[in-house]
């Protein structure tokens, strides 16, 4: 039973934080950030962020003061912080220049993707944050276990697992000594998911499975859809959804023929601001699947059991969580079995 | 023409006809029967006899769909715009008496892409124009602006003018995507237009058919009814002009025609390359340089390859579709280096 197994995986790891609960982080600290050893002699006073995810988990942490720049949103920061927000100055919607950030004088940059520092960053190469001191730290969810120059969103080689944004939490909280704060989160973030998983034991069918529609680059075109090894997937395994998408690949482009044929029980639906193909708009993406002379057909189209969940909580980030709950409430709420 | 002379030529177009039927037939159910998940040929003809003639087999209706909405309109299409492409790149090579010419030559690809991007990248028309109506207008922009420069440069007589003209709208045009692309995309979007550059059938559905079908079919009687002036217009313009044919008005009929034909083709499914540029070429090592012949065999070549190339994308990598426009080139560059060879040793 993988369900219980993760129960279980789960209450040990809190477990095992608990034990050497918060003490002083000794510094000069070095910590591993996949592979590269990043070493900081005292908590950073200023940070910039790329990416939302960082941001709102620095923000969590009670750590907004110390951020003097963010970078790469894709929707409104989360509610509860958008007072703290509108004082921190956002480098760039998208990505910022390297300039701009080394231009803040940070001493540490949280970075989302390896697509924007990595190998082939289009901010710069960690290389480059490296020349200049400021340690890059890149969110283990995105550079554990995958490989991001093959493939249009990288490939993971390696399923995601939930650990690698407990870890960054870890990471972040120890690099500016707040380990309590971090730990507290990390307990928090796991009561929850046990909960959406309580909620929806006995809900569905053992072979129940389910799709992620994230846009396509035109309405009637292969979609993008969430691989089997990527966030997504995590979130199905989770509530006991399989993911009828082989590829290893992030977000493969998969046919409708064969997602059609795959049958699968949920569909999920990804809603955004963004709006630069149709198919970004989930009611065009709903519009679409009741017309399509195939995909009307589908299980879960004729019987409505479609999701809509945000594109933010499909990343490596707190709103994750709050897609799962979303996503278990709606199992909750469907009949699977019949 | 005497009415021997045209019942000579009804004979023939029943003979050559009925077998370029059968094996376009025979091409377009083979591209119905093989696709991305196993479905019978049994049941490809079950659901052709209940949509056709109405005979009332009980079928999954996924099934159904995916055979006579998906695949049938994915061969349909794919045939189009092979044969498109290739009667697009013959007329283009005689007429301008390049063997390096073709489709998009005119600047047409290039137009497209910019047309994709302004609309996908610089959210142009807020998610209500499609990616291929911005694709054609783009298209159509990138040759009037073509057409008016080789113009102004008192083009029409000298094809030296339009290649050039060409060139230098296409270079205009790829360097504004490149400009819209890095000024403001993220690479998940990007990627999204170069998928859809590469050549993409996915979106094909009965409305392009219906776009797609009568086009290539206009385009191919014009170019039919121009057969014997692009014969003549293969010994240079001067020596049609010296044969009676008005050169300027021919040309620009022609021009025209294959503009638009690429232009539709571009806009449905992306700027497929090597079609329009190997099968003429191959067409004509195989039935000689009478336009007669030349195109409709170049048609016929170009539908039947597209179709091989769509089946053969669908199904090379399991679970995942490649784009066409790779599957092209990568069969289309080494069969046209046999067919040179092999002529070579012919002569």
């Amino acid at each position: 039973m993988p369900l219980s197994r993760f129960a279980v995986m789960a209450a040990s790891l809190s477990l095992s934080t608990l034990t050497f609960a918060a003490s002083p982080t000794p510094y000069p600290l070095t910590i591993d950030n996949c592979g590269v050893p990043l070493t900081f002699n005292q908590a950073p006073g200023k940070a910039v962020t790329i990416g939302q995810s960082g941001t709102e988990i620095l923000y969590t942490l009670g750590l907004g003061d110390k951020v003097v720049g963010t970078s790469l949103w894709f929707s409104e920061v989360l509610p509860q912080f958008k007072a703290l927000n509108a004082n921190v100055p956002v480098l760039a919607k998208n990505e910022p220049s390297f300039e701009s950030v080394i231009g803040k004088r940070p001493d540490l940059v949280a970075v989302q993707f390896e697509w924007m520092v990595g190998p082939q960053g289009v901010v710069g190469t960690r290389e480059q944050f490296a020349e200049v001191n400021i340690p890059a730290y890149i969110m283990p969810s995105d550079c554990e276990g995958k490989d991001n120059l093959v493939g249009a969103d990288g490939t993971r080689l390696r399923a995601f697992s939930v650990d690698s944004v407990y870890k960054t939490i870890d990471q972040l909280a120890q690099i500016f000594d707040v380990q309590a704060r971090g730990e507290q989160l990390n307990t928090d973030l796991r009561t929850r998911l046990s909960k959406a998983q309580a909620r929806v034991e006995g809900k569905r069918p053992k072979d129940a499975s389910a799709l992620f529609w994230f846009s396509s680059a035109d309405l009637k075109v292969d979609p993008y859809v969430a691989g089997h090894k990527g966030i997504p997937d995590f979130m199905m395994q989770t509530l006991g959804l399989r993911n009828v998408v082989a590829s290893d690949e992030e977000w493969p482009t998969v046919g409708w023929e064969t997602i059609a044929k795959a049958n699968p029980t949920v569909l999920v639906i990804a809603k955004m601001d963004r709006r630069r193909f149709p198919a970004d708009d989930f009611e065009k993406k709903l519009q679409f699947l009741k017309s399509d002379p195939v995909t009307r057909n589908m299980d879960a189209v004729r019987n409505n059991r479609i999701v809509i969940i945000d594109a933010d909580a499909m990343q490596a980030s707190i709103r994750m969580f709050d897609g799962i709950d979303q996503l278990a409430s709606a199992i909750d709420q469907f009949d699977l079995r019949k | 023409m005497t009415p021997a002379v045209l019942g000579r030529l009804a004979g023939k177009l029943c003979l050559h006809g009925s077998w370029v039927l059968a094996v376009l037939l025979a091409a377009i159910v083979a591209g119905i029967a093989i696709g991305e998940t196993p479905i019978s040929l049994s049941l490809v003809f079950q659901v052709l006899a209940n949509k056709l003639w109405g005979a009332g087999f009980v079928l999954d209706p996924i099934d159904e769909g995916i055979v006579w909405n998906y695949r049938l309109t994915r061969a349909l299409v794919a045939a189009a715009c092979g044969a498109g492409l290739a009667i697009s790149g013959v007329v283009l090579q005689s007429l301008l008496r390049n063997p390096l010419a073709d489709p998009y030559l005119l600047g047409i690809s290039a137009g497209a892409s910019t047309g994709a991007v302004l609309v996908a990248i610089m959210g142009l028309g807020a998610g209500a124009v499609s990616l291929s109506a911005g694709a054609f207008l783009g298209a159509v922009a990138a040759f009037a602006l073509v057409a008016l420069l080789a113009r102004s440069t008192g083009a029409v007589s000298g094809s030296g003018q339009i290649i050039l003209a060409g060139i230098a709208g296409s270079q205009l045009f790829n360097a504004l995507t490149s400009f819209l692309i890095t000024k403001s995309a993220s690479s998940e979007q990007a990627r999204g237009i170069m998928f859809w550059l590469l050549g993409n059938l996915s979106g094909v559905r009965w409305q392009s058919v219906g776009l797609a079908v009568p086009m290539v079919l206009i385009g191919l009687a014009v170019c039919l009814w121009h057969r014997r002036a692009l014969d003549a217009f293969m010994f240079g313009s001067d020596s049609a002009a010296a044969l009676g044919i008005p050169v300027r008005q021919v040309q620009m009929v022609l021009i025209a025609t294959v503009a638009l034909v690429t232009a539709v083709m571009v806009s449905l499914v992306g700027s497929i390359g090597f079609v329009g540029l190997v099968v003429p070429h191959a067409a004509r090592l195989l039935v000689g340089v009478r336009h007669g012949r030349l195109i409709p065999v170049s048609a016929l070549s170009g539908a039947l390859f597209l179709i091989a190339a769509d089946v053969l994308s669908r199904t090379a990598i399991k679970g995942q579709v490649l784009p066409v426009g790779v599957i092209t080139a990568l069969i289309g560059a080494p069969v046209f280096a046999v067919i040179l060879i092999k002529a070579k040793g012919g002569r």
